[in-house]
Formats: structure tokens, sequence, C-alpha cells
């Protein structure tokens, strides 16, 4: 009976926890949404034909021409979603905020409740709800214990002057590279006749598409002075020798993909510049002796630059470069990992 | 020669959170210097120059700085020599660990090294601003 009785009143305030703000929140979106409905219809032909009058008037301007094409159709005939997220409440108080902050709301709710009720039942500490989630993927993983013997691995202080950190830049610029690429690929055409335009549309039209290709850029050649840098620390201190041999070739080998990452993209933007530069430096490649006509024709893909090269360049650039860049830098990771900084003399 | 990978608790000190924080410092600060360089290029773009056009071959052709110094050096030497001349040395360089196999004992190695980077550095250097203003 007991039993019972603590369930019913649980539930009752459960209920009433999620009614009350759902209440009042459905009474506050609905009564605003169909109240505007009804005068929607006047106000909006009145606006309409305020518009269409200003437009006969004056047809040749062209600031008539942008708030003419502002004119919205009516609600219930709008075939998008605009006036659902932005539509016939032009302040903070959108549909889309009011979901946002009624569905928070509840959950902070929802939350509570299972933790008084949780606390109440067990008569037990609350645990975190992180610390659980964390308890339940070792229970399944075993994953904590070879974590935190990852992540307490010291760190000799000898490896604490800043000339050690010259690597790591170079992997960090290598992800802000593959973030800002990825944004720039959103909008990059790899063709002989879009990849112009498209880079200018990045430049003039997509929100901070200017600054995106500006960061893509210097972060390219950012990356090219570190990995230099970091290449010549490794050859002063001597860093290279036994046995850490393999480490210094998978070095090399990223110093050779980073180039190619620049002499790929050099191309993509597609004008005198980036044409050229490749023109000329397949070329050289050209007058390798034996292999030549090969690494040209497998530059060009065929005996000129066009559309073909700029579409391998393109594939190169952001599919096989960065796929065994990432394979070396692993490598290169899991050996320093395992070998330990080397002890400088 | 044979080192310990791990090195004694004194002289070190843990990965997490330790290290960890200072890299993390070393990320935000470049991360703010790259968010003023977008800045930058807010106001002026990197832009482009004239549409690609295969028919008209312009005047002053220039690789990225990265490849002038060899852009230039290929101007005075004959063409199949200066094309195999990096892929030796960029075979050499990775091949170098082998060829060098004496382990350091004293600080002099060192220093020989670090003389004959400086004097490739300066060298390439120099070649890259002849290759600029050239």
């Amino acid at each position: 009976m007991r039993h019972i009785s603590r369930k019913i009143i649980l539930i009752s305030i459960a209920l009433a926890l999620v009614m009350v703000p759902g209440t009042v929140g459905f009474i506050t979106t609905h009564a605003g949404a169909f109240s505007s409905l009804d005068q929607a219809d006047q106000v909006t032909n009145r606006a309409e034909l305020d518009q269409i009058r200003i437009l006969l008037s004056q047809p040749e301007s062209k600031e008539k021409d942008a708030t003419a094409s502002v004119i919205l159709p009516r609600p219930e005939k709008d075939p998008c979603l605009h006036c659902h997220i932005s539509g016939e409440n032009k302040n903070l108080w959108t549909p889309f905020i009011r979901w946002s902050i009624f569905s928070g709301v509840g959950l902070v709710f929802a939350y509570g409740l299972y933790r008084s009720t949780s606390t109440w039942r067990t008569r037990a500490p609350w645990k975190p709800i992180p610390k659980r989630a964390a308890e339940w993927i070792d229970d399944r993983y075993q994953i904590s214990e070879p974590l935190s013997r990852a992540l307490k691995k010291p760190v000799p202080k000898f490896a604490l002057h800043w000339w050690y950190c010259l690597g790591g830049i170079t992997a960090f610029l290598f992800l802000v590279q593959g973030v800002t690429g990825i944004m720039l690929a959103f909008y990059y055409k790899p063709t002989p006749e879009a990849a112009y335009a498209s880079i200018q549309y990045i430049e003039t039209q997509v929100r901070f598409g200017s600054a995106i290709r500006m960061i893509h850029h210097w972060g390219s050649n950012g990356m090219i002075v570190m990995c230099i840098a970091h290449m010549l620390r490794v050859f002063i201190m001597g860093a290279y020798k036994s046995p850490r041999e393999l480490n210094w070739v998978s070095g090399v080998l990223l110093l050779a993909l980073t180039l190619a990452f620049g002499f790929t993209g050099y191309l993509l933007p597609w004008d005198q510049r980036a044409y050229w530069a490749t023109t000329v430096g397949t070329e050289i490649a050209g007058s390798i002796p034996g292999i030549g006509n090969l690494a040209l024709v497998f530059l060009r893909v065929g005996w000129d630059v066009g559309a073909l090269t700029l579409s391998r360049f393109y594939s190169l650039h952001v599919l096989v470069i960065p796929l065994a860049t990432v394979i070396l830098m692993l490598a290169h990771f899991l050996m320093v990992r395992r070998q330990g900084v080397a002890r400088p003399l | 020669m044979a080192e310990t990978p791990h090195t004694s608790e004194k002289d070190a000190i843990p990965f997490y959170p330790d290290h960890v924080r200072t890299e993390f410092r070393v990320t935000v600060g470049i991360t703010i210097v790259l968010l003023l360089i977008g800045m930058i290029g807010l106001f002026s773009p990197v832009g482009l120059g004239q549409p690609a056009d295969p028919m008209d071959t312009p005047a002053h052709i220039k690789p990225e700085w990265y490849f002038l110094a060899l852009y230039q050096l290929l101007k005075y030497i004959d063409k199949t020599v200066g094309a195999t001349l990096p892929v030796i040395a960029i075979g050499l360089l990775a091949l170098w660990p082998f060829l060098d196999r004496k382990p350091d004992r004293r600080t002099k190695a060192k220093r020989s090294r670090l003389i004959a980077v400086s004097i490739a550095i300066v060298v390439l250097i120099v070649m890259t601003i002849w290759g600029e203003v050239s």
C-alpha cells in the first residue's frame, strides 16, 4: 500500500513537472501563431500591393528590386521552412528558439526528477552521469587501464625546450589544413571551366570564405617551414641515429608529401600563375632520365596540362596525399611513443 | 646506442595533465595567429591572377617559394642533372641514418652538423632570394 502511494505521488509530480511547462509553452507558442494568421491575409495583401505600387512607379531602380524579392508568400502557402524558422516573428522569440528553450527546460526537469527519485529509491549518494558513462564503457571494453598507462607516460624534462614543439606544430597545422581544406572543398569545383569562378565565389560570396582561404594558404606555407625546421632540429641533435632510423625515413617521406601537397594545391586556382608553374614543374619532372616521360604523363595525364591534370591533382591533393600523410604520421608518432624522445648530448 | 625507453620519475613530468597543458597552450597560440591571418584575409584576400590560358605564356613564370631555389639552379645547369639532383638529394636524405651510423660521443659532431646545416640554409636562402628578384 505504501509503495503504491509513493508511486502515485511520484507519477503525479512527474506529470505536473512535465505538463505545466508544456502547457504554458503550447499556449504561448500557438496563441501567437494562430492570432497572427488571422490578420496575415490582409496585412500581406496590403504589403504586396504597396510593393507593386512602388515597383510600377519606379521600375528602373535596383533597390526597389531588392525589396520586391523580399515579399513573403502567405504563411499557409509558403512552401519553404522560412516562416517556421524566422518568418512570422522577427525578434528572438521565433518558433525554433521557443522549442529549444522549452525542450531544454524540459530536459533539466527530467534530469532533476531522475536524480531525486534515484537518490530516494537507492538511498545512496548520487553518482555523476559522466562517471556512470565511463564505468559503463569500461565494463564492456576495459579501456581505462591502458588509457591511463598511456596518459601517465613520463615526458623527460630535457624535452621541454621550445624546439621540441616544431613537429607537434607541424601536425597541428596539418589538422588545420584538413579542416579549412574540407571547408574550401564544399565550394570548389575541379574543372577548368568552373575552378577559377568557384575560387572567386569563395572569396567574394561565401561567408568568411576569403578568411578560410587565407588560413589555408598561409597554413600550407607554415607547415612547410615547420616541417623543415623540425627536420633540421632532429638532424643537428643527431636524433636520427640508431635506433631511430625508420622514424627519420618516415619523416623525410612526410616532408616529400608536404611538398607534394604544395605542388598539387598550387594548380587548383587555375589562374595563369598556377597553370604555368605546373607546366614548368611537370616539365622538370619530365627531364629525369629514364622515367621522365612516364612521370610527365602520370602527372599531366597526357602531354599537356588540361582538365584531366586538374582533376588528377585535385584527387591527389584531397584524397591520396592526405591518406598517405595520416598513415605515415601515425607510424611516426607510434615510433616516437615507443622509443621516447632522443636524449641530447 | 642502447637507451632505456622509460625514463625515471625524477627527471620527468607526467604526459597528462602537465605536458598536455603545455601543448594545449601552444595550439591556442597558433590558433590565435591563424585567426589573425584569417581576419587579414577578410580585408585583403589571397586573390587570383588572370584565368589560365594555354595559348598565352606569361613572361615571368615562378613556382612557389619552396621550389624557387631549385628553379634558380635549373637556369644555370643542365636540365637532366637539375631534375635528377633533387631526387638523389631526397633519397640520400632518407637514407642518411644508414650512412652515418657512428653514435655521437662528443658535442663536436653536433657542432659540425650545425655548421653544415647553417651553410646549406644560407645557400638555400640566397638561391631563393635570387630566384625571387631575378
